[in-house]
């Protein structure tokens, strides 16, 4: 300890200070243009997609299919193949998911098995969605022998690549309801199994489907496993069932992105619109699911 | 009668056995502690007892039935004038199926006319049968179900029991998707290294499918300059300083309005990315790259992929740096601050070597995200193999290799196809490699503090 204390008054210090509350400002602002930088992209994106697209969407454009005219082709067709894949999708991801977040969850027991399930859950997770396409190629179409380019294959593609998303969100949704309620289930006489289909399920499910549908606009959105089995044909009538050739929307944007024809630029960006459109009402859903269920324990 | 008739009416009679379980149930149920289990319970039990083994003689039956069609239809005198050639035998008598199945279908072959009566014949006979057979298991199981409708009978835990199963059944779906996986890409890629060997195809430097040379290191370079280097380059600075703003310095009512609109940008689908890229920042690349000098610049770009790859990225480094930043103790930071340094200094002095092995895990993550995408280096990459530094060139990737190999006509099994497979395995192992190691880091990391 030096007996004369510092002066702060001094020159040098003041200096020094300035220069450290300079480099403190510059900092702030380094990180404020990270920001800004990051939102400016987003904001040339959406608007460039705008201003290109916005003048292409009518109502023959949502109403009619894919044709080799630009000024004739539309995106009912690919909208229709979203769906059916879609709902193959829902139907077969949810439900499997859901138990299969229960099990791990509320019933596993902790030995090696269960590590294995859960370690191979965790990774499905981060598995490029090229390879989900290559599984379906290989299992579905060449093995089973499934219809290519069908909204079930698709869909079954993509409910392999969307269950994880599932499991991870219900097991997170499951954890978060307090044990005093399975604790009072049990203490009336209730059964384990009881217990969670009874309450703990229900006070699960606003987050179990908040994260149901934020998978499932992920996979809507997706497009290399739809190009691995073969959704690329050019489909100029809606498909009419599940077994049906058929095109999904990103699909459809990747082929018009490949027209040699200047008029597609406008069908792509319109064809984009839509499907942020669609992106944008589910993640609203499942934000105004979350805001309106959630309950703080 | 069809199989989706025999399935509707199998969950017919199982809704009708829960209903009679029930109402003999509730007879029983005499008051408290009169039965171990609710009537709910026992019927479910009994529906349970009629559907199962009903499904299980209906889907067995389904899988052997064709076969005896088919023997029988071989049988029949009509069958005595087809070709003895297998293959065209079979088309024969696929045509006499569709004929069946749809007497105005088109078809090649005009004997399958005369085989018609015989093919619809077996299918009715054997159709009968199994219809029988899944109705005698109905009632047998049903019948069974009903005799333990007693009030000791313990059908909560019967039923339970097969709760349970269901669960775990669902649970080990994961592992089957797993193993499809590798055993899918093992199998294929065997093939393709018993033709072209492993070693050409790790480390040969010249890559042109269309010849047979298969040399995959430009594929990895290119995969690995675009995603783990233009595209990190872009994507850590800027979601590290994202992450140290909005953590940091942003206020509370700022933050919450700012990190949704971050998190779009990874809610934006690939195909979105893949077009902007290429209509919008691969000509300004271009324009960019005759600017400075460089000779033909191509309007397919390493470095317009990796932008757009980097933007991209941004918030999912960003969330990962956030979640490290926000791990480190709170008393470091005091302390810090309390010692008279100031923000910046607190947060590149303490927070980020206190982070860093959190921050580091995140961007491995990042990486195995960037190597693995697809739609963007298919519309703004490029498809020569090259290996080049110059991020003005062409450079093409695992990922745009495997869809250009699989797409179009294919026969399945030259070395073409399946090299796909073989770079789907590498591609998988990678980014499998990446992620079990970071979330190890991560865990590490976090029991560090705790």
């Amino acid at each position: 300890m030096s007996k004369t204390a510092i002066n702060w008054q001094s020159p040098e210090t003041a200096k020094r200070l300035a220069r450290r509350y300079a480099a403190e400002r510059r900092f702030k602002a380094l990180g404020y243009t990270a920001v800004l930088l990051s939102l400016t992209f987003l904001a040339f994106l959406l608007v460039s997609m705008l201003a290109k697209g916005v003048g292409g969407i009518d109502w023959q454009f949502l109403t009619s299919s894919d044709s080799t005219d630009p000024l004739n082709a539309g995106v009912w067709a690919a909208v229709k193949g979203s769906l059916l894949t879609m709902i193959v999708t829902i139907v077969l991801a949810l439900p499997m998911g859901v138990l299969a977040a229960i099990y791990l969850e509320e019933f596993a027991p902790k030995n090696r098995w269960v590590d294995i399930v859960e370690v191979s859950i965790n990774n499905l997770a981060a598995v490029p969605s090229i390879i989900f396409g290559l599984l379906g190629l290989a299992v579905f179409i060449n093995t089973l022998n499934l219809p290519r380019s069908s909204p079930l294959v698709g869909g079954m593609t993509l409910a392999l690549m969307t269950m994880p998303v599932i499991v991870i969100a219900g097991r997170n949704a499951i954890k978060a309801v307090p044990p005093s309620i399975r604790d009072a289930a049990l203490a009336v006489g209730a059964s384990r199994v009881q217990t969670v289909f009874h309450h703990v399920l229900p006070l699960a499910l606003p987050g179990i489907l908040t994260g149901a549908i934020i998978g499932m606009a992920r996979a809507l959105g997706e497009t290399a496993p739809l190009l691995m089995i073969g959704m690329r044909a050019f489909v100029p009538a809606p498909p009419g069932g599940i077994t049906d050739p058929s095109s999904v929307l990103p699909m459809q944007i990747f082929l018009w992105s490949d027209e040699v024809d200047r008029a597609f630029v406008q069908n792509t960006s319109a064809a984009i619109i839509v499907l942020l459109v669609f992106l944008l009402a589910m993640n609203g859903f499942a934000i105004y699911l979350r805001n309106k269920f959630e309950t703080r324990w | 009668m069809t199989f989706s008739a025999l399935l509707i009416l199998v969950a017919g009679l199982g809704l009708i056995g829960w209903l009679v379980a029930k109402a003999k149930a509730q007879k029983l149920n005499t008051g408290r502690g009169a039965m171990h289990s609710r009537p709910g319970h026992h019927a479910w039990n009994m529906a349970l007892w009629i559907m199962v083994p009903a499904l299980i003689g209906l889907g067995a039956w389904s899988n052997i039935s064709p076969g005896l069609v088919h023997n029988a239809v071989l049988a029949d005198p009509a069958a005595a004038t087809l070709p003895m050639m297998d293959m065209e035998r079979n088309a024969v008598l696929s045509d006499a199926y569709a004929l069946a199945a749809n007497p105005n279908a088109a078809v090649f072959n005009p004997d399958a006319q005369k085989l018609v009566g015989a093919v619809k014949a077996a299918q009715t006979k054997f159709g009968l049968i199994g219809a029988l057979i899944t109705l005698l298991l109905a009632f047998a199981g049903g019948a069974y179900g009903y005799t333990k409708i007693t009030a000791g009978y313990p059908a909560r835990t019967r039923v339970e029991r097969v709760v349970l199963g269901v669960l775990l059944i669902a649970s080990l779906l994961a592992i089957l998707t797993t193993a499809g996986i590798i055993a899918s890409l093992l199998y294929e890629t065997g093939i393709f290294f018993s033709k072209v060997s492993p070693v050409e195809f790790l480390a040969g430097l010249h890559w042109s499918p269309a010849n047979g040379s298969f040399g995959a290191v430009p594929l990895f370079w290119g995969t690995i300059f675009i995603g783990a280097i233009i595209a990190m380059i872009v994507a850590i600075p800027l979601g590290l300083m994202s992450a140290i703003y909005l953590t940091q310095y942003a206020s509370a009512q700022m933050r919450r309005m700012l990190k949704p609109m971050l998190e779009i940008l990874a809610g934006i689908p690939t195909v979105v990315y893949g077009y902007f890229a290429a209509l919008t920042v691969a000509p300004l690349v271009r324009d960019f790259a005759g600017a400075i000098g460089v000779a033909n610049p191509s309007t397919e770009s390493a470095l317009a992929a990796g932008l757009v790859m980097g933007i991209m990225i941004i918030p999912f480094v960003s969330s990962m740096a956030d979640d490290s930043i926000a791990a480190v103790p709170q008393a470091m930071r005091d302390g810090s601050l309390a010692m008279g340094a100031t923000r910046s200094e607190t947060i590149k002095k303490v927070l980020i070597p206190a982070a860093l092995p959190g921050i580091v895990a995140g961007v491995m993550l990042a990486i195995s995200r960037a190597i693995g995408e697809t739609m963007i280096v298919v519309m703004a990459a490029g498809a020569a193999a090259r290996l080049s530094a110059n991020p003005f060139d062409s450079m093409t990737t695992v990922t745009f290799q495997i869809v250009q190999l699989l797409t179009g006509d294919q026969e399945f099994d030259s070395p073409k196809t399946l090299s796909a497979f073989a770079l789907g395995l590498v591609l998988f192992v990678v980014t499998l490699a990446l992620n079990v190691i970071a979330l190890r880091v991560v865990k590490r990391f976090r029991e560090a503090y705790e």
